[in-house]
Order: C-alpha cells, then sequence, then structure tokens
C-alpha cells in the first residue's frame, strides 16, 4: 500500500505515475488496471457530457445560481474575455459542471460532487487547449485519484469534518498533480504541484449559504481550477513546497478539527450568517415547508379518493 | 473528526462516483444507504421510515438527501437521473415514506437509521454517508458490523454455534473464492448471530446455495458492490 507520498516518491522511482497507482490499487482492490482506465473513459465523458449540458444554463434548486458557465462562455465566444483561453476554459467548464450539480443534474464527485467542477475544469480545458490525447487524460484521472486517496488516508474528504480546504483545497491538489503529469512532469514535480496547490488552501472554511451546493461553492470550484493550474506550473518550472506534502495533510487536519463547527458545512456561520445569507436561509426554508404541507395536502386527497372510489 | 480509514480508498472512490447532484455526501451517500437496506430487504418495500441523526435532519432537504434517500431505498442508483423524481415515484409505488430525527449517539453528522418493510420481511441498518459517496454500516438488524458496500459481501444470519466459521470459510475457499475480511457479532452466547464476509470476486449461485443449506443458518444474503 502507497503510505504516504514520501513513499510515492521513492516507489515510483523514474516508473509512469498513473502505472504506480494503478498496480498499488490492484493489488488492494483486486480491481485490474484495465478495468479502472476503462470505468475513468466512462468517467471522462461523462464529465464531458456534463460540461456542454451546463454551458446551456439553468437554475439551481435553490435558485441562487445556474447560469455562471454560460455567462462566461457567451462573452467568451463574443471575445469578450481578457485572460488567456486555458484559464477561460478551466472556468467555464468547472463552472458548467457545478450548475449541472445544483440542478441534480449527473456529474462525476472528483472527489465530492460540491468540488466536482475543479477537476474536470483543469484538466478538460488543458485536454483541449495544447491537444493533447484524451488517454492520456484519462491516465492523468488515474494520477488524481490516486493523489485523493494517499489524502484519504488521514483525512476525511467532506467539509463537514474539516471545512472546504477537505473538498475544493483537495480537488484542486488532486487537478494539479495530474496537470504536471498531463504536461510532462516528474512525480516529484506532481507532489509538489499538490503540495503547493493544497497548502495555499488550509483554512478554507465551509459555510454555504442555506446549507446548499450554490453559494460559495459554484464560483469557488472555477477559482480553484485557476489556482491549481497555477500550482502545477510552479512546480513544472521546478518551484518546491518547502513544507513536505504529508506535513501539508497532517497541518490541513489539525485545521480541520480547530474549526469551529459553525464553519463545517452546518451553515452556521460564514458567509451563511450574513444578512443576506440569513434571508436566503429563511426563505429556503419557509419555501421548504410549503412544499412539504403541498404533498401532505396531496397524499391526503389522493386517498381521499382511493376511500371513495372503493366505497362507491 | 477525521476517521483514519481501515482501507485505503480506492481510484475510482475517489475520483466518482458518477452520481446526481448536488452534494456527494447528502445525495450519493445517503442513496447508497438507502440502496443498501433495499438490497438487504431483498423485495420491494412497502413502508421505510427514515430516521435521520439531527445534523442532517438540518441539511437533508436543501441538498436533495431526501429524494436520495427514497430513491435508493427503492432501488434506484446514485447515478440515475430519476433520484430528483424519487419521492413521486414512490408515492405512485405506494411506500409509505416517513422522516424523522432521532439522535444517534456519537456518530458522524450525517447518520441515518433506516427501517424497511416489504411484503413478507423488514430489515433495518444505520449508517454514515462520510464523504465523496462513502459510507460506513455499522449496524444490520441490530447487529453490529462495519459494511461499506465497495465489495462483494455475505452477509449470514444464523444460530451461534463453535465450527460455523470454519464451515463457511471452507466452502468458500472451495469455490475458489478468496475472503477479503470477515467479522462476526452475537448478540448472546447460543443465540442470533451475524456474519459479514467481504470477498473479492462476485459469488455463484451454487455456493450460495451450499451455504443456505448449511444446519442453523437463517438466512445468506449475497450483495454485489453497492453502486
Ligand atoms: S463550501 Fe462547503 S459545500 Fe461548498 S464546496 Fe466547499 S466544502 Fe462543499
Amino acid at each position: 500500500m502507497i503510505e504516504s507520498f514520501a513513499h510515492l516518491e521513492k516507489l515510483a522511482g523514474g516508473r509512469d505515475l498513473a502505472d504506480v497507482f494503478l498496480e498499488s490499487d490492484e493489488q488492494e482492490h483486486a480491481v485490474p488496471g484495465d478495468q479502472i482506465l476503462e470505468a475513468l473513459r466512462r468517467r471522462r465523458a461523462v464529465m464531458r457530457d456534463c460540461v456542454e449540458r451546463g454551458k446551456g444554463g439553468g437554475t439551481s434548486m435553490g435558485k441562487l445560481v445556474g447560469n455562471e458557465g454560460k455567462l462566461l462562455n457567451d462573452a467568451f465566444l463574443a471575445g469578450k474575455t481578457f485572460m488567456d483561453p486555458l484559464t477561460v476554459k478551466a472556468e467555464i467548464y468547472a463552472l458548467s459542471v457545478m450548475g449541472e450539480n445544483s440542478r441534480m443534474g449527473v456529474i462525476v464527485a472528483a472527489p465530492t460532487a460540491g468540488a466536482g467542477g475543479v477537476v474536470p475544469g483543469m484538466l478538460l480545458a488543458l485536454e483541449e487547449e495544447r491537444h493533447i490525447d484524451p488517454e492520456r487524460t484519462v491516465r492523468a484521472l488515474v494520477v488524481a485519484g490516486g493523489v485523493g486517496s494517499i489524502i484519504a488516508l488521514s483525512a476525511n474528504i467532506s467539509g463537514a469534518a474539516g471545512g472546504c480546504q477537505n473538498e475544493v483545497g483537495v480537488a484542486s491538489a488532486m487537478g494539479a498533480a495530474a496537470v504536471a503529469y498531463m504536461m510532462g512532469g516528474s512525480t516529484r514535480q506532481s507532489i509538489h504541484a499538490a503540495a503547493i496547490a493544497l497548502k495555499n488552501t488550509l483554512g478554507l472554511v465551509c459555510d454555504p449559504v442555506g446549507g446548499l451546493v450554490e453559494v460559495p461553492c459554484v464560483k469557488r470550484n472555477a477559482l480553484f481550477a485557476v489556482h491549481g493550474l497555477t500550482a502545477a506550473q510552479l512546480a513544472l518550472a521546478g518551484v518546491e513546497s518547502v513544507i513536505p506534502m504529508d506535513e501539508i495533510v497532517e497541518a490541513m487536519v489539525r485545521i480541520g478539527r480547530a474549526l469551529p463547527r459553525g464553519l463545517r458545512e452546518t451553515a452556521e456561520g460564514g458567509l451563511a450568517t450574513t444578512l443576506t445569507g440569513c434571508t436566503i436561509g429563511d426563505r429556503l426554508k419557509n419555501e421548504a415547508n410549503e412544499r412539504r404541507a403541498e404533498r401532505a395536502a396531496e397524499r391526503e386527497r389522493a386517498a381521499q379518493e382511493r376511500k371513495e372510489s372503493v366505497s362507491s | 473528526m477525521a476517521i483514519r480509514h481501515d482501507r485505503k480508498v480506492s481510484i475510482l472512490d475517489v475520483m466518482g462516483p458518477v452520481m446526481v447532484g448536488p452534494s456527494s455526501s447528502h445525495t450519493a451517500g445517503t442513496a447508497r444507504l438507502g440502496r443498501v437496506a433495499r438490497e438487504i430487504l431483498d423485495e420491494d418495500p412497502v413502508a421505510v421510515h427514515f430516521y435521520l441523526h439531527p445534523p442532517l435532519g438540518a441539511t437533508y432537504r436543501g441538498h436533495g438527501s431526501d429524494f436520495a434517500l427514497v430513491g435508493g431505498s427503492i432501488g434506484l442508483s446514485v447515478d440515475d437521473p430519476r433520484i430528483p423524481e424519487a419521492i413521486r415515484i414512490a408515492e405512485q409505488m405506494d411506500v409509505d415514506i416517513t422522516f424523522s430525527e432521532e439522535d444517534l449517539g456519537d456518530v458522524h453528522p450525517n447518520t441515518v437509521r433506516i427501517e424497511i418493510r416489504g411484503k413478507t420481511r423488514e430489515a433495518e441498518i444505520s449508517g454514515s454517508s462520510i464523504g465523496g459517496g462513502v459510507i460506513e454500516v455499522f449496524k444490520i438488524n441490530g447487529f453490529q458490523t462495519r459494511f461499506k458496500g465497495d465489495s462483494p459481501t455475505l452477509l449470514l444470519f444464523y444460530r451461534d454455534r463453535p465450527g460455523m466459521i470454519s464451515e463457511v470459510t471452507k466452502i468458500i475457499a472451495e469455490e475458489g473464492i478468496n475472503i477479503a475480511s470477515l467479522s462476526c457479532s452475537r448478540k448472546q452466547r447460543g443465540k442470533d448471530a451475524f456474519m459479514q464476509i467481504d470477498v473479492d470476486s462476485p459469488m455463484s449461485e451454487a455456493a450460495l446455495q451450499r451455504i443456505r443449506a448449511m444446519p442453523d443458518v437463517e438466512e445468506a444474503k449475497y450483495l454485489d458492490r453497492i453502486p
């Protein structure tokens, strides 16, 4: 079993990083490597599909978000964006996935649904902009998953456990390592890409307005997709994290424990308890209660009708 | 609370599952918990009661956990686009659904107890959705266990007696199947007991028949990976 990132670097030597992860997973979970690759091929396709659907826009369940991907895509197509195409596309794709997610569309949790826009945003934009073979993207997904699985040895991957650093932070670290891999970087560079990305998300709290995965989650995915690309860029140029990746994960766990409950997905702190956050939270609660009452009344009516049809 | 996983999470668990949004712990994990209850019941449900641990009780509706729990309990998978319609579908199937809050003790915030009843049987599970769609079921029909739904599993309900474990494992070995882990629990010596055996490869109907035919076996349920 790959126990740590230090262990991974030693084990990998000069070998292909995706192969190292596939081998280790095969040993531990008895799932053959080609099956993992096949499943990830399908997941890459779901990601692509999700991006396409998401670009069309729509409204989220809580009606707070949903059109961000469409807005940016429209601006991009009209030549009205000022950043380079790779960055803009990474943002469009991340936003589109999250738009779909907020409408209960089909997505890939990577590693969670709330952080599910980061990895596809980075990888699919890079694939397109640098004309990378989709099969290489599939292998990069192995790298992303492998990095996440080492982090998951010591950290619970959820906002409830340790705040958003545990979700979006982890996603951007996974994506950064995968991007370094796609660009031909070494295993050491992938690990440092992950380290630089994760290190700079530490302390990120989970404070979703009304408890929905909408605000700040949707836009946060776009911003941290770019964050991950930046980390990979630094690592590929030879920049290294002074604090080793394993120690950063440890710090993340400690910070997560120190976070008050109100900042761990409960919607009882941070943005969720701003004036606007509370107002929206109250509206959502009222609407949910109304829907529940409606459903109960509907059931009542149906039961009544059944009774009447039996007695007549 | 950070949990150290007993086993390393697989690549496919991290880069997945493919699921209906919006939250892997509130939608995917909960749908899988519902699905576990349905698989253990092993027939169409007529009533499902969900007892939500208070933190989940506070957040479940906004995340569509109600759709997901119900969807799973009527047999839908986490990636089934009908999950947003699950409650309506359950109503059409005439399934009696209720939600209430219950303090389930010192457990993960996203924990639920599910009572499910069919025409001929009933089942009960308690489990947590610990993030990324990963679940940990810690109680099945009153027995302590640790079930994650990530490998094919045999659940055995039997009357406790010496020699039972070796007889069961012998049959499984003869079928050429490798056991990944095995755990037992019982309510009292010589009384109802429970065995959970995680295996590496799918089990044949023949092996199951042999196990079911063993003396003192009340019920043998085989669950594939919970998608
Ligand atoms: S703020 Fe919370 S709910 Fe939103 S993406 Fe981050 S961890 Fe998930």
